[in-house]
């Protein structure tokens, strides 16, 4: 960036400016005096000359008018002396040559054979003199001296003086300047030289040292202060510049976010709508429309103005002018479902046809964009979807149907069982009952405890129906529900079983039980299996006990029935809920196992749940649930 | 009690074994010469109406019958919706025989007139319980007797 300019070449100009001003000083100078000098020699030379030529002519006149060469010729040769003269001659007033002097230097001096006009000529370097001889006013003849008049000796000598006094001067000069142009061009220098490194570095931050109070100084505070100028500007510029292009970045960001955003637009309008279109504020396409005739195959001739109507379904354009014209007259959206023909296929395919507006100022609709979305395949889809759900509705039916029938010979089934199942039943009980009491005094002790045997076990098989009908009969009852006093139903329910039960009764220790909801009969169903379970495996006892409690819990009261009786294996709990299972021998504890089968069915239905735990042998305890809140939606 | 005797008893019942047993638990009362046992409902209208094997017999009503339900041919429902839904056979006190109590039968006979039900075998406590409940009815059989 320097390299254009050299670096000195200020403190050059300057040494140049003082060197050549001292040169032409000296010059002018030098050469006014010289000319000065010139002119004042040559008076000097011409005036010597006329004395000297006034002294021989005193000293020769005496020898002319005497006629005496002789002695003219030893005057002469006095100008020996005289180192300027360099020849002399005398001439007679006829101008005849007289005597003659020459200078014996070697030159070869001419004299002029006939006198000149009287008065100082210069001719050739040389200064000749006529003069005349005068005695008494006579003219006695004509002296002539010739001098050399050449200065170049002199000049050449004052040439010398100037050379040398120039080359001095500029000497001096040259020292001088270059002493002082520092305090000039030092802070000059300096400034230029913080300057470049300002540039190079960028550090706004290097100040020029003032040296001088001066303009220059003056300069270095100038350029200082806009170097701090510049500096905070550049800071502030510095900001500015990363601001923008943060705001760059962002904007490109957004640019880029908005080119996305297009590409998807565009992507969605593409995939989305197989046709896009625009028509004028009637409705009446104005445009060409390649989308369109690639789906339709219509001309745009054809489909230009209303043309477009008739692409679609003769029988759909009703419904679509109809829909048109609710739209043009409120320049309102609307999309509506339409059969639109299709070229490919060459069949009329399901689109939808959406159209907005394009509002002026005034509210007015300017032109309306639309599209058009292929929805057949969806469409097909649907309808698809539909059959199949309706074909699987008939078959919800169907099978509701057969489930009914199965309910149905279910029924039928414990009907027959009531019925066929009882009769040969009660057949073995009707006629071992009129053996006993016709034949007794006939049959023998073994025959008697035999028929014991037939009797015992047909009321057994007939308690096993009876109480398989019940289970049956009450799982299909529906629940209705009352609010029911649990304490008063175990306690009378417990009343009522301990007036039959046989053997030793348990003592009741019954806590407090919460009113619930459900069905008395079933619920009193279930305290009497719980109850008679209870009083049944406890009458082996010394002291039979039975407690009866609730706990609450969240949603649910827990209910118990505790013993103290025989218990069962926890291990088989899980069969304990089971129809016809039972735990313990027939032999020691009678029973059908139905009882617990039954509760577990009353309670699950009433949406309760019921559980036991036992150790054998240690009693056991029977725990049922009833929701707090019934759910009335349940049967 | 004593009328009972000379009631006209129809026990229709398609079970030999249950009408004999039945049969005999009405023996005690002395009622046996006096039940009809007839083996269906077929059976049973021939014989109120005095038509088929019974065509020749001596117009009169029964003075009780005793219904099965199940039965071949026509069963006791027919029977009892026939017979009630006749003006002229509507009064003839009709008890039901069923193997159990269950509902559904016991509900719908007396939606059909039905007067009452006993638990088979049927014996005479039974009976006297049941003519108890429905005094009414052997009012009008006593009255009917009577004359």
């Amino acid at each position: 960036m320097t390299t254009g300019i050299p670096v000195h070449s200020i403190r050059l100009k300057i040494m140049l400016v003082v060197l050549i001003t001292t040169f032409f000083s000296l010059l002018i100078a030098g050469t006014a005096m010289m000319l000065n000098d010139w002119r004042q020699y040559r008076g000097f030379v011409a005036t010597e000359l006329a004395t000297l030529a006034n002294v021989v002519n005193r000293a020769s006149a005496p020898a002319l008018a005497f006629n005496d060469k002789k002695e003219a010729a030893e005057n002469l040769a006095l100008l020996e002396a005289a180192p300027a003269v360099k020849a002399a001659a005398i001439y007679t007033a006829k101008g005849e040559l007289f005597a003659s002097y020459a200078k014996r230097d070697g030159e070869e001096h001419i004299i002029p054979r006939l006198p000149g006009v009287e008065g100082l000529h210069e001719e050739g370097g040389r200064l000749s003199l006529y003069q005349r001889m005068v005695d008494n006013e006579e003219i006695l003849g004509t002296l002539f001296i010739e001098s050399s008049s050449d200065a170049s000796h002199r000049l050449l000598a004052s040439l010398g003086i100037l050379l040398a006094v120039m080359v001095l001067s500029l000497l001096v000069a040259f020292l001088l300047s270059n002493r002082l142009q520092r305090s000039v061009t030092g802070p000059v220098l300096s400034v230029t030289e913080v300057a470049r490194r300002v540039v190079d570095g960028r550090d706004f931050t290097l100040r020029a040292q003032k040296t001088s109070s001066d303009e220059i100084g003056f300069l270095v505070e100038a350029f200082n202060d806009m170097l701090a100028e510049i500096g905070k500007r550049a800071v502030a510029l510095e900001a500015s510049n990363q601001a923008l292009a943060q705001e760059v970045s962002d904007r490109n960001a957004a640019q880029r976010a908005l080119q996305v955003s297009e590409r998807r637009n565009r992507v969605l309008v593409s995939a989305s709508a197989a046709v896009t279109w625009l028509a004028d504020e009637h409705g009446a396409w104005r445009s060409e429309h390649p989308q369109w005739e690639a789906y339709t195959g219509q001309s745009s001739q054809a489909y230009m103005g209303l043309g477009w109507r008739n692409a679609f379904h003769v029988d759909d354009r009703e419904t679509m002018d109809l829909a048109w014209a609710q739209a043009l007259a409120e320049g309102q959206a609307f999309e509506i479902e339409v059969r639109l023909w299709h070229q490919a296929t060459r069949e009329c395919r399901f689109v939808t046809l959406r159209a907005v507006a394009s509002i002026d100022d005034n509210g007015k609709a300017m032109e309306w964009i639309g599209s058009i979305s292929d929805i057949h395949d969806r469409r097909t889809a649907e309808e698809m979807a539909r059959t199949l759900n309706r074909e699987l509705e008939q078959r919800v039916t169907q099978r509701t149907a057969q489930l009914e029938e199965a309910n149905r010979e279910l029924e039928s089934f414990s009907y027959s069982v009531s019925h066929d199942l009882r009769s040969p039943v009660r057949a073995v009980t009707g006629f071992s009952k009129i053996l006993a009491q016709d034949a007794s005094s006939t049959l023998s002790a073994e025959g008697l405890r035999l028929l014991g045997i037939i009797q015992s076990e047909a009321a057994r098989m007939g308690a096993l129906i009876d109480d398989l009908l019940t289970f049956s009969r009450l799982g299909r009852k529906a629940i209705q529900p009352t609010v029911l006093d649990m304490h008063g139903l175990a306690e009378s329910t417990f009343s009522t079983l301990a007036a039959q039960h046989q053997g030793p009764v348990a003592e009741l220790l019954l806590g407090t039980l919460p009113e619930v909801e459900g069905d008395r009969s079933l619920i009193a169903q279930v305290w009497s299996n719980l109850l008679s379970n209870a009083l049944k495996f406890s009458a082996k006892r010394e002291r039979p006990l039975i407690e009866i409690g609730s706990i609450s819990e969240d949603d649910d009261y827990v209910f118990f029935v505790r013993d103290n009786g025989a218990g069962f294996d926890p291990r088989y709990k899980a069969k304990l809920f089971g129809v016809f299972q039972r735990l313990h021998d027939a032999s020691d504890f009678a029973g059908t196992g139905v009882g617990l089968a039954l509760v577990h069915r009353i309670i699950t239905r009433h949406g309760g749940r019921v559980w036991a735990d036992s150790v054998l042998d240690q009693g056991a305890t029977f725990y049922f649930t009833l929701p707090k809140e019934f759910d009335h939606g349940r049967n | 009690m004593e009328e009972i005797e000379h009631v006209e008893i129809l026990l229709v019942e398609d079970n030999p074994l249950d009408a004999e047993l039945s049969m005999r638990g009405l023996q005690s009362a002395k009622l046996f010469n006096r039940i009809i046992w007839l083996k269906d409902g077929q059976e049973a209208l021939d014989y109120v109406y005095c038509r088929g094997a019974y065509a020749q017999r001596a117009a009169a009503l029964p003075g009780l019958i005793l219904l099965d339900l199940k039965m071949p041919r026509v069963d006791g429902l027919e029977v009892l919706a026939t017979l009630k839904g006749d003006p002229e056979t509507k009064s003839i006190p009709v008890v039901v025989m069923t193997s159990s109590q269950e509902e559904k039968d016991v509900v719908k006979s007396y939606d059909l007139g039905a007067n009452s039900y006993v638990v088979k075998p049927v014996n005479f406590e039974d009976l006297t319980e049941v003519a108890r409940q429905a005094g009414m009815y052997w009012l009008a059989i006593n009255h009917r007797a009577g004359n």
